[in-house]
Formats: structure tokens, sequence, C-alpha cells
């Protein structure tokens, strides 16, 4: 693969992290983007989507660079009490199911701060590392001189606890993307395969080494 | 407090808690300043909301495309004096 170079990078958490993390690399401890989100667009968003569109403006302040948002479950809570209310025949809430689509948050970003670069949103299956990545070295290659890939998710309800699918709660991490400098992005194909959280990616890029995705990937 | 100012605050509150309206305060919302656009600067999205919540509160079933439909949105007092004439409770 080419030379991915990760320039910075942002994450959040809900819940406390359970690992160190440099205050830079810890959007609880940066002061949030100036303007704020507008009032009316930000009640829009959960927790979640709000510091993904806080960490997307602090990777990039002037709204260059294209973007990739990965998320596996995307506003699952939302998504469960819409499907509970069609079950009991109750009407959905029209903000809620505006707000089902798994591209709304960077709708909303991109209202927000006036952004009409490239925007995508993605769901791998428990892929989600290695797919934002590829799409981000796709943009890349095209010639953007960097590229923002965000992977978030919220906390998953109860209700889906049975199904044994991984969430780390409610978190995000944002990677600025490059192929002229940063720390080298190397990814090997081992045969093995995991399925790693926001939560999973940030501890990896605080700490360094290898973290197994569908590929096995390592930061210089 | 009166029959028509508890209900004014009603709907007040009912605006800003079906539309998560997390910054407004009742007293924020002036009872003839328009609702959409220019004023509390509420969207169409909400104006669906809105309609929800009226029949889910008052039983009050509006047709979204009835000219008259816009003129019950104008402002609070037109959503009052719409609640007050057709509620079913």
């Amino acid at each position: 693969m080419m030379n991915l170079l990760l320039e910075d990078w942002l994450a959040w958490s809900a819940d406390e992290m359970h690992f160190m993390l440099d205050s830079h690399h810890d959007l609880s401890c940066r002061q949030g983007p100036e303007p704020p989100l507008p009032a009316m667009l930000r009640r829009r968003l959960d927790a979640t989507g709000r510091a993904v569109s806080d960490v997307l403006t602090l990777l990039d302040p002037e709204q260059t660079y294209p973007i990739v948002h990965a998320s596996r479950h995307g506003d699952v809570k939302s998504s469960l009490a819409m499907l509970q209310a069609l079950a009991a025949n109750e009407p959905l809430s029209p903000a809620k199911f505006s707000m089902s689509v798994h591209n709304a948050v960077l709708g909303v970003h991109s209202i927000a701060r006036n952004n009409t670069r490239s925007m995508q949103a993605l769901a791998a299956c428990g892929e989600e590392l290695d797919a934002m990545l590829l799409e981000a070295a796709g943009y890349l290659l095209e010639g953007h001189e960097a590229v923002l890939a965000i992977f978030s998710d919220g906390a998953m309800p109860d209700a889906f606890q049975a199904q044994g699918v991984g969430s780390s709660g409610a978190s995000c991490v944002g990677l600025r993307l490059s192929l002229r400098h940063g720390r080298q992005l190397k990814a090997e194909a081992t045969g093995e395969r995991a399925e790693p959280t926001p939560l999973d990616v940030a501890r990896w890029l605080a700490h360094g080494g290898e973290l197994q995705a569908r590929q096995r990937w390592s930061l210089a | 407090m009166s029959e028509t100012q508890n209900l004014s605050l009603e709907l007040k509150r009912m605006i800003i808690e079906t539309l998560e309206l997390e910054d407004i305060t009742p007293d924020d919302i002036e009872p003839d300043a328009p609702l959409f656009g220019e004023g509390l600067g509420l969207d169409s999205i909400d104006a669906l909301e809105i309609g929800l919540a009226l029949q889910k509160h008052y039983g009050i079933k509006l047709d979204a495309e009835a000219e008259e439909t816009r003129q019950h949105f104008t402002s609070l007092n037109a959503l009052q004096a719409l609640v007050e004439q057709r509620r079913v409770s």
C-alpha cells in the first residue's frame, strides 16, 4: 500500500478512557471550536455527533479536506427507539427520522460549518477502521492534500447485549491523514481478524505498536 | 394565572420539550413573534414535529398541505387559538 501518514488525531469518550492520553489528543482537554455549533443545529445531534463535528473542526479549522465518517451502528439508540415506536403503532418523530440516515451527522456538520467539501459516511460490520483508511487513501491518491477520517459509535442499548456486538460506549476518534508528513500507518494481512472500536483505535494511536483489524495495522 | 396564560405556558413548554430547544426558556418565546424563519427560527421538520405533538397532546389532526395549517403555525398566539378551538380533551 501507499505511504499513508498520520498528521494529527483527536479522541473523545463519554466515559473514562482508562488509558493515558496526551491532552493534545483528548477533545475534553481542548478548547472547543469557535464559533461553537449553532444551538438550532446542535440540538439535532447526540453527544457523539457533537463530538464528531467538534473533532472535525479542530482537525481542519479551515474546512479544507474531504471527510470519511465511519460508524458501525450510527445513532443506534434512536434507531431502536423508532423501531419500538413502530412496533407499538406509535407515530415516529419526524426529527428523529430525519436524523436516522447514516450521513446525518455529516449533513448537520456541513450546514453548521458551511463546509461543501466531499463527505462520505460508511458502515462496515466491524471493519470500519480498514474501510475508512482505504477510502481516505483513495482521496489522497486523487490528489487531495489531506483527508479527515473519523470513526464514531454511540453507546449500545441494553437490548443489544445478547447479540454480543462489541461497543466501547459513546466515543469517537478522528485522524488527519496525508502523504506528506506524519507517522506512517502500515497494514499487513495476517489471516486473523478483529473488530476494533473507536476507543481501541484511540488506545492504539496513543500507545503506538500494532492493532489487529481486518488487517494488522502498525504505527511507526 | 388565567386559563389562557396557563395554556400559553403549556404550549411553550411543549414546543421547547418536543423540539429539544436546549437554550430557550418559555420567556424567550414571544406570543406574537413568528415561530418559523425569523423569530424563533424553527424549520420544516419542527413544523412536522409540532403537528405530531398537537395530535398527541390535544387530539388535533391537521392537514399538512392545507393553507389554513400555515396560518395556525405563524405564532404561538395562533397555535393557542387553534388549540382552544379544536382541542378534543
